[in-house]
Order: C-alpha cells, then sequence, then structure tokens
C-alpha cells in the first residue's frame, strides 16, 4: 500500500470527486461512492494492496 | 427387490423389504469390519464405493425407501466431480439417461444478464460439468447398483439407538419392526444427516449457526421450454426485486426457489394459492402442475475432526452449508470417495490404520472451503445492512456496464473437486484429475477412471511418453514390493493419449511421472523422476 504522495494532482481530483457529487440524494452518493470504489480496486488489480487498504479504511472505527 | 411404491411429492419411490437379520435368529452379536449408518448421498456412495473394491460392509437405514418422506427432492445439481465418481461406480450411465445435462449459468438483475459462464468450455472431462437430477434418483441407482455388487447387507427399517466405542470396537444398538438387537463394528461410518444424534451423542461441537435468510422452492412442470440453462436472478421483478432460481430437473419438473421476506410467515408463503400466485407472476400463465412447495431456512455447522476413535463423519452429519453452490450433497458424495479407497486398503492391510486419519485432513479443509465459499454467496444475496445492499447495487450497475463488475456478481461458485494441497499425504500435487479419455495397453478406449477399475484399489503410476533415458525397469520393479502400486507408460507399449487430454491435465512433457491415487487424485507429479522418488512418494500417500 502506498501512503506516500502519489496523487499527481490531489486538489484537481478532491475537486472532481466533490463535483461528481453534486445534486445526489444521500443514497445516491453513497453508492457513487460504491461504484467508485469497485473500480478504483480493479485498477490496483493487488489483492494484498487491497486487504490493507480495507484494514487502513476501517482502522479509525471500532475493531469488527 | 422393491414392494408396492410410496406416492410422494408427485414421484413414486420404491419400498425396500425389512429382512430379519442373522442377530435376531440367534440372538449372538456379530463383528463386523465397516458397518455404515444413513443410506443418503454419502452413506450410499460409500457403500456403493466399498462394494465396487470387493470390500464388505452392512448399512443401516432407518427407512424402507430412499428420499425424505413426504419432502421431494432436496440436492438437485451433481456437479463433475461426482459424476466421474459415478461413471467409476457404474451408475453414471442411468444417471445421464434420466438428468438434464446442462453447462450455461445466466445470472439477472431486473430484465439484464449481469453474469454468466459456460463451464463446459475448458473442460478435459468425459462427463459434463453438471447434471441435475431429483437426489433420490441418485440415491435409488445407488441401491440397485449396490444390490447388483453385492458385498454390503443393506438393512432397511434398522434404527440406531446407541452407539458406544472402546480402543478396539464400536457397539451399536439397533431398533427393528422385529425387535432390538447390537453388532460390533470395526470402523462405523455416521451418515445420519445434518441431525445426527451419534455426533451429539458424542457430544462434538459442531459451531452451528442460523440464517434469517428465508426461501420456498417450488417444483412445477409446464409446457413451454425455457432453456436447458442455470438462471437466477439477484433482483426478479416479479419476485418483488428479490433472488430466483429457475433449474430443470428430471421428468420434465422445473425448480424455481424464490427468496422470500425474512419475516415471512412460512406457512402462508407455501400456500398452495399463495405458490400459485408467484407462479403465475413469474411464468405469464397459469398452465402449469405444482409438483411440491416447500419453504425453507437454510443453516450451516463444521466440526474440527470428522474423525472421533473408530467413527467417521461424512457428508451433512460432519458439515453443512448454504444451498448455493451444491457444495453439499456433492461434498457428501466426495466424502465417501475419499474414504471408501482408504477404508478398502487398511482392511485389506495394505496400509496402516493411520491412513485413515488423512480422511479428516483432507475432508474437514475442503468442507472449510466449501464454508467460507458459501457464505460469501449468502452475503452477496442477503445483504444484512444499507451499507451492504449499497455495495451490491453499486455491483449490479457495474456488472451491466464492465466485465470486472461481472466478477463480483455472485449467486454461487458451484461445487469443485476441492485439493488437498496441505495433506500429509501428498508430495506436492493433491488435485482432483479429470477423468480423461485414454487407452488402455490392449488398444481399447477407455477412461481414467476406468483405468482405475481395472487394476483395483491401487495408486497408478504413469510415466508420460519416456525419451529412454529412463529407468523404466525401476518404475516397474516398484511393482514388486507387494504394495497396491501398478505402473504404465503412456506412449509406445503402454497406455494411450489419443485427445491429448492426459497431457493437458498432467501438465506433462516427456518424461512426466504421475502418481495417481485410488479416487484419481494426483498424489505426486515429478518431471524425470528417479524410481527411489516415487517409491518415497508412494510410502508417504500410505502413511507407510
Amino acid at each position: 500500500m502506498i501512503t506516500d504522495p502519489n496523487i499527481p494532482d490531489p486538489d484537481g481530483f478532491y475537486a472532481a470527486l466533490v463535483a461528481a457529487h453534486e445534486g445526489l440524494t444521500e443514497a445516491q452518493s453513497a453508492e457513487l461512492n460504491a461504484r467508485l470504489v469497485f473500480l478504483l480496486a480493479n485498477q490496483v488489480g493487488s489483492q494484498a494492496v487491497l486487504l490493507d487498504c480495507v484494514a487502513a479504511a476501517r482502522k479509525p472505527f471500532a475493531p469488527e | 427387490m422393491a414392494e408396492q411404491p410410496v406416492w410422494t411429492g408427485g414421484y413414486e419411490l420404491p419400498v425396500y423389504p425389512f429382512v430379519p437379520p442373522p442377530e435376531l435368529a440367534d440372538g449372538r452379536p456379530r463383528r463386523y469390519r465397516i458397518v455404515i449408518v444413513g443410506g443418503g448421498l454419502s452413506g450410499l456412495t460409500l457403500a456403493c464405493d466399498l462394494a465396487n473394491r470387493g470390500v464388505e460392509s452392512v448399512l443401516l437405514d432407518e427407512d424402507d425407501t430412499i428420499g425424505v418422506r413426504g419432502a421431494s427432492s432436496r440436492g438437485i445439481v451433481y456437479a463433475q466431480k461426482t459424476l466421474e465418481v459415478f461413471a467409476h461406480l457404474g451408475t453414471y450411465p442411468r444417471i445421464r439417461e434420466k438428468g438434464v445435462t446442462w453447462s450455461v449459468g445466466k445470472t439477472f438483475a431486473g430484465r439484464d444478464v449481469v453474469y454468466s459462464f459456460d463451464m463446459d468450455l475448458g473442460s478435459a472431462s468425459e462427463q459434463p460439468p453438471f447434471i441435475n437430477l431429483q437426489q433420490f434418483y441418485v440415491e435409488w441407482f445407488l441401491v440397485d447398483r449396490i444390490a447388483s455388487l453385492g458385498r454390503c447387507d443393506l438393512r432397511w427399517k434398522s434404527r440406531v439407538t446407541r452407539v458406544a466405542q472402546t480402543p478396539e470396537c464400536v457397539t451399536v444398538a439397533v431398533e427393528t419392526p422385529a425387535g432390538g438387537y447390537t453388532l460390533e463394528a470395526e470402523w462405523l461410518i455416521d451418515a445420519t444427516g445434518v441431525n445426527s444424534a451419534i455426533r451429539d451423542g458424542f457430544g462434538l461441537e459442531t459451531h452451528a449457526s442460523r440464517s434469517a435468510d428465508r426461501w420456498c422452492i417450488t417444483d412445477v412442470r409446464f409446457k413451454e421450454r425455457f432453456p436447458v440453462e442455470r438462471w437466477t436472478w439477484v433482483e426478479a421483478p416479479f419476485n418483488d426485486d428479490r433472488a430466483v432460481w429457475q433449474h430443470l430437473m428430471g421428468d420434465d419438473v422445473w425448480r424455481l426457489d424464490y427468496q422470500m421476506d425474512p419475516d415471512c410467515d412460512p406457512e402462508y408463503v407455501s400456500r398452495r394459492d399463495v405458490a400459485e400466485a408467484r407462479l403465475r407472476a413469474h411464468l405469464g400463465h397459469r398452465d402449469f402442475d405444482l409438483v411440491w412447495v416447500g419453504p425453507y431456512a437454510y443453516r450451516d455447522h463444521l466440526l474440527d475432526e470428522f474423525r472421533h476413535g473408530r467413527v467417521f463423519f461424512v457428508g451433512d452429519a460432519a458439515h453443512v452449508v448454504s444451498p448455493f453452490g451444491a457444495r453439499g450433497g456433492n461434498s457428501g458424495i466426495q466424502d465417501a470417495y475419499n474414504l471408501g479407497w482408504k477404508l478398502a486398503l487398511v482392511t485389506k492391510r495394505q496400509a496402516p490404520e493411520r491412513l485413515l486419519d488423512t480422511y479428516s485432513a483432507e475432508r474437514q479443509p475442503a468442507a472449510a472451503e466449501n464454508l467460507r465459499v458459501t457464505a460469501r454467496t449468502t452475503r452477496f444475496l442477503a445483504p444484512r445492512s444499507a451499507a451492504e445492499r449499497t455495495l451490491r447495487a453499486a455491483v449490479l450497475g457495474l456488472a451491466r456496464e464492465h466485465a470486472f463488475g461481472r466478477s463480483l456478481v455472485n449467486t454461487g461458485r458451484l461445487s469443485v473437486a476441492n485439493p488437498y494441497p496441505d495433506s500429509p499425504a501428498v508430495a506436492g500435487a493433491g488435485w482432483s484429475l479429470p477423468n480423461v479419455a485414454i487407452t488402455l495397453p490392449d488398444g481399447s478406449r477407455s477412461t481414467l477412471a476406468g483405468l482405475a477399475q481395472s487394476v483395483g484399489t491401487v495408486f497408478i503410476g504413469i510415466l508420460y511418453a519416456p525419451t529412454g533415458g529412463h529407468d523404466v525397469a525401476g518404475f516397474a520393479q516398484l511393482e514388486a514390493l507387494g504394495l497396491p502400486f501398478r505402473f504404465f507408460v503412456c506412449g509406445a507399449g503402454g497406455i494411450g493419449d489419443p485427445e491429448g487430454k492426459l497431457k493437458q491435465v498432467l501438465h506433462a512433457g516427456p518424461d512426466t511421472f504421475a502418481l495417481i491415487r485410488p479416487d484419481l487424485y494426483l498424489a505426486a507429479l515429478a518431471p524425470n523422476a528417479r524410481a527411489s522418488e516415487v517409491e518415497a512418494c508412494l510410502r508417504k500417500a500410505l502413511c507407510l
């Protein structure tokens, strides 16, 4: 899992993400995020990296 | 053998007579080598496999027919390894004739196909990927085959009431219409299913759990021909956007299985008029005959060990998974086929008793894998939270648009021959060989299962396409060690590989040596092996 900066234009990506959510209901936003997760996961293509990312995303919340 | 038939679920089932056993005639208890309790798929497969290997057994069943009275069929999908086992046992031709052969599956969300497969592509086996057939027919053919093979004392109307064991034997109390008696078994096989009293009597932990998901099976006959494919809907518009299964079985009976509201009343949803309303919504007409309606919820459990002293647990007594993926009956049959040859070699004193420990070492992890796989399907089909529903909606949406999304759609990963990579009795192999076409040394057309049947319960060594630099004589001399082993060259003067499929499934190059177990699993695969190495692999595979 890469934790050093690796997004070429972080502000541009954030802006595009925010824009993508504009005008959506909460449920639609949740589905958009889920679609994005699966699309990005397919780009990563490494099971070990994906599972590390799931664990890192879960980290601030209570353990399973 | 059958008396007057029983009418159940629209089918006529045979009735087998109770024959008073010799114990009731003279009151003298007897000791048998192998006693199997339970005449379902796994118990009958084991009895048939043992009989086919020339080993005697006693089978005790509390009923006097096959199937479950009044419960119509249970399992319907028989996967390739099961069909290969039945090819070996001799019941395959009847299953092929009576059943429905298929290989294509499609999954729908609404009206869109979001996933499909054709398992026939790339299959090297002489058996098809799947045949659908009512479970009781499969059991029926096994009973007939056992009767023609002999060597199995099939005792109907014989209910086991108590089991106790010492280091020397298992004592079994049996209740029959003509009174009770006791017998002793060197080895007892518990094939009594999910509610096994034998297992529970030993106080063994099963790690049982129950699902909130509810379904209702509707077996039905109707005129029009749907494609002979496995169709599943994740979200069916005609079933309140819940899941539906559509499968053809023997006798032109369709199995339609509907996912219900988890809070539904099982009695209400299985009422005839309610079931018929569901069918009209699905089929768009009312021209059908209801065969059987059965609501169910599923459960799972898994024993930590499939051997307890002199007792072995096979099939549902040892493990239960949700039905998605046909991993229940098929894995019970694989259990039996794994245990059969080991019991045969041990009772013939050709292998030490510790070979029997490899049954649990191989089949318990296989069952654990089946449980993992089916639990994932269950989770996809019955999301437990709004977040899970959102994830599934995203997958179904992506599956409509992109190929990668289809791989995430999970309506059941169908039964496979589980590999045994961590088995103490395999050397770097441990996967099942498809039943490929070969020719025997006399030139006749056969298969791997045919070769296994012709040589009996032995390991088969095959040296593939020897280039001449090999110690063929050394391999042949291994036959003289007194071990259950036969050696064949694949090439001039030996067996033949006319379609190149043996080469394909062995990933063989010239001088590859394959050591094949009696259950047609690969015990070892070695390029350029020496005879001494093969002997070491054989001893390891026999636990010598």
